[in-house]
C-alpha cells in the first residue's frame, strides 16, 4: 500500500521562523547566568542591567528570599490544584488581604501572571453591546484580552482627553456598558496615564475604569502603591490591574478593587479558574515584597534618585530621553538601525540596554530603553553614562 | 541592477499657478505670455538631490527616463547614474500626447515605481495609460495636488521613494482626482474621484507577540472592514446603504459581492443593489422609498475629504435627509496615516457649521474597531 501525504503538519514552523529572522523581528534569548542582578552575567559576559523590570531589586532582597524558603518549606513545592478546587492555600488568602491593605482598596485578588489577569478578566467585564475605549499605545495583553470580547473597540489618542471625551460622547448614545482601559506608566516612553482626569470622564459618563499599571505598581505613589495613590484617587479607580513580576520582583498578576469587582472575578476569569495557582515559594515571596514596601522606603527613593540622576545627565549630555516621567528612560535615537548599532556596542561595553524600534514605536523614534535598578550605585550610573558620551559621539546621536 | 524605476516630467507643470491661473491645463499660452517660468524641472531636481543625501548607495538603480526637459535632464543635474532613454518628445513645448506616448514605452519596460513630477491633471495623464499596472509616486509641482500619488512636498517624496526601494513601504490603493480647471478658474470646485492607482502607502502592522509585529496586507485589513460593514447590514436590516465613490468602499462592495460602481453611489438595501450610479434627484427618490438610510463612506484623495470632494452627489439636502449621525467613515490605517484630519465641504455654511459642532468622526478602521479623526472644515 502507498501512503499518500495530504500535507507537510508542521512545515510552517520553520517558514514562519524563518520569515522572522529574515526581518530581523525574531528573538535572540540572552541567557543570564547571575539572576537579575544590577550587575549580571549575561551571555558569559558582566554587564551593568538597565533593562529589568526589577525596579527595586527586590528579586535580591533577603527577606524575599527567606520569605520564599520558609513557605517552600512549610507548604511544599506546588500547590496541587487550581485556586477555585483545592489550591487556595491559607498564604494566598494572606497575600491578597495583605495587597488590599496595600492598596487602600477593598478587595484585591492574585493572578497567576498579569498577562492572566488582564486576558482573563477583560473579556467578562464587556460582551456584545459594550464598547472598550483604549488609548492607542496600550500594552499588547490588553490588545488580547480585547480580542476576545464580542465588544465594540474604540481607540483614542494617547493620552488626549478631548480625544476620549469625544469617544465617550458617541459611544454614550450607542453602548450599554463602556469599559476604558489604559496602560497607566506606559512601558515604551515612561510617561503616565492622566488618570485623574480618565476618573473624572468616565464617571460623568457612568464608565467603568481598567488600569494596568505593571510598570506603577512599586514604583510610583506613596511607597510605590502605585497610580491610584500618584494621583490620589485610591479606591476611585474601577479596576487597578498590576503585576508581582516587575518591582515586587517576583511574579504574578493581581487586581485590586471592591469587594463585588473581586467577586466577580475570581467566579468569572477562566485564566484564573483553568490554572494551577502559585507555588507556596511564590506566595512567600509575595509577602514579603510588600512587607518590605510597607517598612523599608529607602529603595523606592534610591530608585527615583537614581532616576533622576540618570535623567539630568543623560539630558545634559545632549539625549532626547523623550517625555519620560518615571525609571523607564528612553534614549531616542532616531532610526531603527542606529538604535540596535548603539544597543550592541553598549552590550560589549558593559550596559545591558534593549533597542526598541519600528514598528513598536515610530520610524523615526527608535531608541534605546533604559530601566533604572534601585541596585545600581553612583559608579555604575557613572560607568553607564561614559559608555553612553562616548558612543552616542561616536554614532553622532550628541 | 536591483531597481528599475521610470521618471517623467511634466515640464509645464505648475506654471499656471504663479500667474495666478490655477492650473496650466489648455491655457499654457497665456501662462507663458504672463511670464509664468517653469518649476517642475526644479521641483524633480530638488527631490532627487534629497533623495541622494538621504540613500547612501543609490548607483545599483536604473532609472529609465525620456529625453531632455522630461526626464534626463533633471536626473542628470541631480547625479543620477544609469540612465536609460525610452521617449523623445519630437517637438519643443510637450504636450499630454507626449505624456503618454511615454507612458506606453514604459509599460513594456518592467518597472519597479514609476516617479512623476507634476499635478493632478499629470496624474490623469498618466493613469490613463498606466491604470493599475504600475505603482506611481508623484513629486508635487503643479497648481492643485489632491490625488493621493503625491508626496506632501520634495523632501517627503524623496524619503518615500527611499523607504520604497528599501522595502518598508508597500503598494496599496490611492486615488486620482480631477478638477474641472474650466469650473476652478471662474471660481468654482468641482473635485471627482477620477480613478484608483497603485500607488505607495505605510504598511499596517499587528502585534503578534509582545515586541513581534506581522505587517498586514491592505487586502486582509479591507476584508475586516468588509465584515465590519456586513454586520451593519445584517445589524440594520431595514435600512438604505448608500456606498460612496473611491477605492476602499469598492472593495468592500466587492468582497461583500455587491456590485459597485468605483466612480460613483450606489443604492444597496438587504444586500441587493437598489440603484447604480446615482445623481442627486435619483438619490432623493430612494430616500422618499427608505426613509432611514445610513452613508457609507471613506475619506478621497490626500486631504481627508469625506464630504465636497469626489461626493458631489451628496448635496446638502440629501445629507439634511439622512442625517450626520448615519454616516459610516471607514479607513485603511495606512490611509489614516496621511490623513490626520477629516476635511468637509458641503457647500451650505449652515451644515458645514453641523459639522464643525460635531467636530470628529468615529472612523472604522477594523473588524468592530474605530478612532476618533478629528474634522476640519474647509478653508480653501
Amino acid at each position: 500500500m502507498t501512503q499518500i501525504t495530504k500535507r507537510n503538519a508542521n512545515k510552517f514552523l520553520k517558514n514562519e521562523y524563518d520569515e522572522l529572522v529574515k526581518n530581523h523581528f525574531e528573538w535572540n534569548i540572552r541567557v543570564l547566568e547571575s539572576g537579575s542582578k544590577p550587575h549580571s552575567i549575561v551571555n558569559g559576559k558582566e554587564v551593568i542591567m538597565m533593562c529589568s523590570n526589577n525596579y527595586l531589586n527586590l528579586s535580591n532582597h533577603p527577606r524575599l528570599i527567606q520569605g520564599a524558603i520558609e513557605a517552600a518549606k512549610k507548604y511544599g513545592a506546588g500547590s496541587g490544584s487550581v485556586r477555585a478546587i483545592a489550591g487556595t492555600l491559607k498564604l494566598h488568602m494572606e497575600v491578597e488581604k495583605r495587597l488590599a491593605r496595600f492598596k487602600r482598596t477593598e478587595s484585591a485578588l492574585i493572578y497567576q501572571t498579569g498577562f492572566a489577569a488582564n486576558s482573563g478578566l477583560i473579556p467578562q467585564l464587556v460582551g456584545d453591546g459594550d464598547i472598550v475605549i483604549s488609548d492607542e499605545l496600550n500594552h499588547g495583553s490588553i490588545i488580547d484580552g480585547v480580542r476576545l470580547t464580542k465588544a465594540d473597540r474604540a481607540i483614542f489618542k494617547h493620552r488626549d482627553m478631548g480625544d476620549l471625551e469625544r469617544v465617550l460622547k458617541d459611544a454614550d448614545r450607542k453602548y450599554r456598558r463602556i469599559l476604558i482601559i489604559t496602560d497607566g506608566v506606559f512601558s515604551m516612553d515612561g510617561d503616565i496615564a492622566p488618570m485623574d482626569k480618565i476618573v473624572k470622564l468616565a464617571n460623568e459618563f457612568g464608565a467603568m475604569t481598567y488600569v494596568d499599571d505593571a510598570h506603577g505598581e512599586g514604583v510610583i505613589g506613596e511607597d510605590g502603591r502605585g497610580i491610584g495613590s500618584h494621583f490620589r484617587i485610591e479606591g476611585k479607580i474601577d479596576v487597578e490591574m498590576g503585576t508581582f513580576s516587575k518591582a515586587f520582583g517576583v511574579v504574578g498578576g493581581l487586581i485590586a478593587g471592591s469587594q463585588d469587582l473581586i467577586n466577580f472575578a475570581y467566579n468569572k476569569s477562566r485564566t484564573w479558574l483553568l490554572s494551577g495557582s502559585h507555588p507556596p515559594a511564590v506566595s512567600g515571596a509575595q509577602l514579603a515584597a510588600i512587607d518590605v514596601l510597607e517598612t523599608e522606603s529607602e529603595h523606592v527613593k534610591r530608585l527615583w534618585d537614581n532616576t533622576k540622576y540618570f535623567k539630568n545627565e543623560l539630558n545634559s549630555l545632549g539625549f532626547n530621553t523623550g517625555e519620560s516621567e518615571t525609571p523607564i528612560t528612553p534614549v531616542i535615537v532616531g532610526d531603527s538601525s542606529k538604535a540596535k548599532d548603539l544597543s550592541n556596542r553598549l552590550f560589549d561595553e558593559g550596559v545591558f540596554a534593549l533597542p526598541i524600534v519600528f514598528p513598536m514605536v515610530a520610524r523615526d523614534k527608535a531608541r534605546i530603553r533604559t530601566m533604572m535598578n534601585a541596585g545600581l550605585t553612583k559608579n555604575d550610573l557613572d560607568f553607564a553614562l561614559d559608555k553612553f558620551e562616548k558612543l552616542g559621539k561616536e554614532l553622532s546621536i550628541i | 541592477m536591483s531597481e528599475k524605476i521610470g521618471f517623467i516630467i511634466n515640464p509645464i507643470a505648475g506654471m499656471g499657478g504663479r500667474v495666478g491661473l490655477k492650473g496650466t491645463d489648455g491655457v499654457l499660452d497665456k501662462a507663458l505670455q504672463l511670464g509664468a517660468h517653469p518649476v517642475a524641472c526644479q521641483k524633480a531636481e530638488e527631490m532627487f538631490r534629497e533623495f541622494s543625501t538621504l540613500s547612501k548607495n543609490h548607483n545599483n538603480l536604473l532609472w529609465v527616463t525620456c529625453s531632455g526637459v522630461m526626464g534626463r535632464t533633471v536626473l542628470e543635474a541631480a547625479g543620477m547614474k544609469n540612465i536609460q532613454i525610452v521617449y523623445s518628445p519630437s517637438g519643443d513645448t510637450t504636450t499630454a500626447h507626449d505624456t503618454q506616448t511615454a507612458c506606453k514605452r514604459f509599460l513594456d519596460q518592467h518597472l519597479d515605481l514609476l516617479v512623476f513630477c507634476g499635478g493632478d491633471g499629470t496624474a490623469r495623464d498618466i493613469y490613463t495609460i498606466i491604470d493599475k499596472k504600475l505603482p506611481l509616486l508623484g513629486i508635487p509641482a503643479g497648481v492643485k495636488m489632491h490625488s493621493g500619488v503625491f508626496g506632501i512636498n520634495t523632501y517627503a517624496t524623496a524619503k518615500m521613494l527611499l523607504e520604497f526601494i528599501n522595502k518598508r513601504l508597500t503598494i496599496g490603493d490611492v486615488e486620482i482626482m480631477d478638477l474641472d480647471e474650466e469650473l476652478y478658474r471662474k471660481g468654482e470646485w468641482k473635485v471627482r474621484l477620477f480613478g484608483v492607482a497603485r500607488g505607495i502607502i505605510e504598511p499596517t502592522y499587528i502585534q503578534v507577540g509582545k515586541a513581534c509585529f506581522e505587517s498586514v496586507s491592505d487586502e486582509e485589513v479591507k476584508d475586516e472592514l468588509a465584515e465590519h460593514v456586513k454586520d451593519e447590514l445584517e445589524k440594520y436590516k431595514d435600512w438604505l446603504f448608500l456606498f460612496c465613490s473611491g477605492g476602499t468602499i469598492d472593495s468592500i462592495a466587492k468582497k461583500l459581492h455587491i456590485e459597485h460602481t468605483l466612480l460613483g453611489i450606489d443604492a444597496i438595501y438587504q444586500k441587493q443593489l437598489v440603484g447604480r450610479d446615482l445623481n442627486e434627484e435619483q438619490i432623493l427618490a430612494l430616500l422618499k422609498k427608505y426613509p432611514k438610510a445610513k452613508i457609507l463612506l471613506s475619506p478621497i484623495g490626500a486631504q481627508g475629504f469625506i464630504v465636497g470632494r469626489g461626493n458631489l452627489q451628496l448635496s446638502p439636502t440629501v445629507i439634511k435627509k439622512i442625517g450626520i449621525d448615519n454616516f459610516i467613515v471607514v479607513a485603511t490605517p495606512s490611509k489614516l496615516i496621511h490623513t490626520p484630519l477629516l476635511r468637509v465641504d458641503t457647500g451650505d455654511k449652515k451644515l458645514n457649521r453641523l459639522f464643525v459642532k460635531q467636530g470628529y468622526f468615529m472612523v472604522v478602521i477594523g473588524y468592530r474597531l474605530s478612532r476618533v479623526v478629528r474634522l476640519q472644515t474647509n478653508s480653501f
